[in-house]
């Protein structure tokens, strides 16, 4: 007998059931099982509730942390930042991750175009009213060359790195050859503080919002997240895929996807999220076809936990 | 409506060369795999047997 | 049987569905006597968690998405929510260990399986959209990151883990009722095949009777 035609006998030996039967309850079973876990559900709920943490505002990062914020929006206009050099769904600035000849990222295209100097920087300046000096600065800024332009964010963002903040939420910076852009960012750093930056990130061309790409895409390039996040050990390399905040239990049946950025070659590849994707693309397809995989189907039949489980039929049949 | 345990305050993690976990995750873990064998192994509560209903 | 009713596309699927599960198939009163464990009771625990999470995202659903934040009987059904979430994984994870160790997918039942490990991979995006839609900054953290997974992928281009409404829709209708369709498959095909029966112990398989196979379909049970 082929293993094919032993296979067929042994589908056919289990297809159906002609031993015998108990009487049986389905609906006071499923009733039971509902209140059991509607009971277990409140009684978590009174124990533990659930967490809540606020979220941050770019009016937030701006207050608490105005050096980020002025070297994070100098990056955004020079086109340095993370999102700027993002690649697509954003821009066209790289081609985005890759896994040999596959680019699903380049090949899907730029869906959600943003521009960093123009949607976080430009337009917000532009938006504020009654500030000649602050406009004459932006013209002056738009109107240089780009060599120009690279030279004075290029000096600024050397210097922001000694830049202390101020009692009044300001930040003084040391002297030094930056054009208009002191007088930009001071502008957009008191625009933020104000709660003006939330508003102008989150509008489109029509009034009611939803979409939060952009002041979300603005405080990830900064540290206002990322800070917090570590804290609560949520950042990729502290196995945070898996966690929540607090002391609360997370997401624990991510533990396979977020082990794989742990170890080479994920932890060190540029390309690390399309990999872990790609493998775990493929072994939850795995897991779906696992009647169909030779050797993982049989490790149930090899290692006869089976025999425990139905110990009483075996019993009451086999003696 | 304030909970009986405040789980809003830093985690306790487990740490082992790369591999670090939260305790309250672990606890979950460690209480699956206990559940799947006490559902194994505890008995089951046996009734009648009908014949064949065929 | 009249000549139009046997033609018709209503008698056709009507006798095709009472034929695979007529009503005594659908909802049995009698089980194999092989199901006699408590490993059995995970898959109606998975539904009764999936049925507490439906219950409580329709409370939040009804009084919109910030409700939560700002009173106590809305954090208490957050609550309610987010631990029977924890609690439909952690069951549908030991029954998925209990019919893995039983290779529940013998004897045609093939589809059993796909459609329960099916739920599970539908159920982790449909959480994914849920812990995104919280407007916090737990959700503002988790979008900003697996962002990165979804765009690395190209699903970034069409899914935008940032764009709240999106995800919102996803959460509240199209992942639920994804999930739910699936769930209802699954248990339908259950009803159909029944319980997986026991292997076969080869040692002592001379000494028992050989199971017969008879074209009759058999009443079956089974509560995982």
């Amino acid at each position: 007998m082929t293993r094919r035609e032993r296979r067929a006998l042994d589908t056919e030996a289990y297809r159906e059931w002609n031993g015998g039967y108990r009487s049986y309850d389905l609906v006071k079973e499923a009733s039971i099982a509902l209140g059991l876990i509607l009971a277990l559900c409140v009684v978590l709920t009174i124990l533990f509730s659930s967490p809540d943490e606020k979220p941050s505002t770019v009016q937030s990062w701006a207050r608490s942390d105005p050096v980020d914020f002025v070297t994070t929006a100098t990056t955004e206009l020079d086109g340095s930042s993370g999102t700027a050099g993002y690649g697509p769904p954003y821009n066209h600035a790289s081609g985005g991750q890759h896994v040999w000849f596959i680019h699903l990222q380049k090949w899907l295209g730029v869906s959600h175009p943003v521009d960093t100097a123009k949607d976080f920087v430009l337009a917000p300046l532009r938006s504020i009213a009654g500030q000649p000096a602050l406009q004459a600065a932006v013209t002056a800024y738009e109107s240089a060359s780009a060599k120009q332009q690279t030279a004075w964010t290029g000096a600024y963002e050397k210097n922001l790195t000694k830049a202390t903040a101020g009692a009044n939420g300001s930040i003084s910076v040391p002297d030094g050859g930056y054009g208009p852009l002191p007088t930009m960012m001071s502008g957009l750093l008191r625009f933020a503080q104000g709660g003006g930056l939330d508003g102008v990130l989150l509008t489109s061309p029509q009034f009611y919002q939803t979409d939060y790409t952009k002041p979300l895409l603005f405080m990830a390039d900064g540290s206002v997240l990322s800070d917090r996040a570590h804290a609560e050990h949520l950042l990729g390399r502290q196995w945070g895929i898996m966690n929540e905040t607090g002391s609360y239990p997370g997401q624990v049946w991510l533990w396979l996807y977020t082990f794989w950025y742990q170890i080479k070659p994920f932890s060190t590849s540029a390309n690390a999220d399309i990999l872990v994707m790609g493998l775990m693309g493929v072994l939850s397809l795995a897991l779906v076809l696992i009647p169909f995989i030779p050797g993982i189907r049989d490790v149930p039949r090899w290692i006869p936990l089976y025999r425990l489980i139905w110990r009483d039929h075996y019993r009451s049949v086999y003696g | 409506m304030a909970a009986v345990f405040n789980l809003n305050h830093h985690a306790q993690y487990v740490h082992w060369h790369f591999f670090q976990m939260s305790v309250s995750n672990i606890l979950v873990i460690v209480a699956m795999v206990v559940v799947f064998f006490a559902a194994i192994f505890i008995p089951f509560p046996s009734h009648g047997v009908n014949a064949d209903s065929s | 049987m009249s000549v139009a009713e046997d033609r018709s596309w209503t008698g056709r699927l009507r006798r095709r569905a009472v034929g695979a599960l007529p009503p005594e198939k659908l909802l049995p009163d009698k089980q194999p006597s092989y199901v006699s464990s408590w490993i059995y009771v995970f898959g109606v625990l998975s539904l009764s968690c999936l049925a507490v999470i439906i219950g409580s995202g329709t409370i939040l659903a009804l009084k919109g998405p910030g409700w939560w934040h700002f009173t106590g009987v809305g954090h208490f059904f957050n609550s309610i929510h987010l631990w029977s979430v924890e609690l439909f994984f952690f069951f549908m994870v030991v029954h998925l260990w209990g019919k893995y160790w039983m290779a529940a997918w013998r004897g045609g039942r093939a589809r059993v399986w796909i459609t329960g490990a099916v739920t599970f991979l539908v159920a982790i995006p449909c959480a994914l959209t849920g812990y995104v839609s919280q407007q916090n900054f737990d959700a503002q953290w988790i979008s900003t990151q697996a962002k990165d997974a979804m765009n690395s992928a190209g699903i970034g281009a069409f899914f935008n883990l940032l764009n709240f409404g999106q995800m919102y829709s996803y959460h509240v209708l199209l992942l639920p009722s994804a999930v739910v369709a699936i769930v209802v498959a699954h248990i339908l095909l259950v009803r159909k095949h029944g319980v997986v029966p026991p292997f076969e112990l080869q040692a002592t398989a001379a000494k028992a009777p050989e199971p017969t196979a008879t074209a009759e379909s058999v009443e079956q049970e089974t509560p995982a």
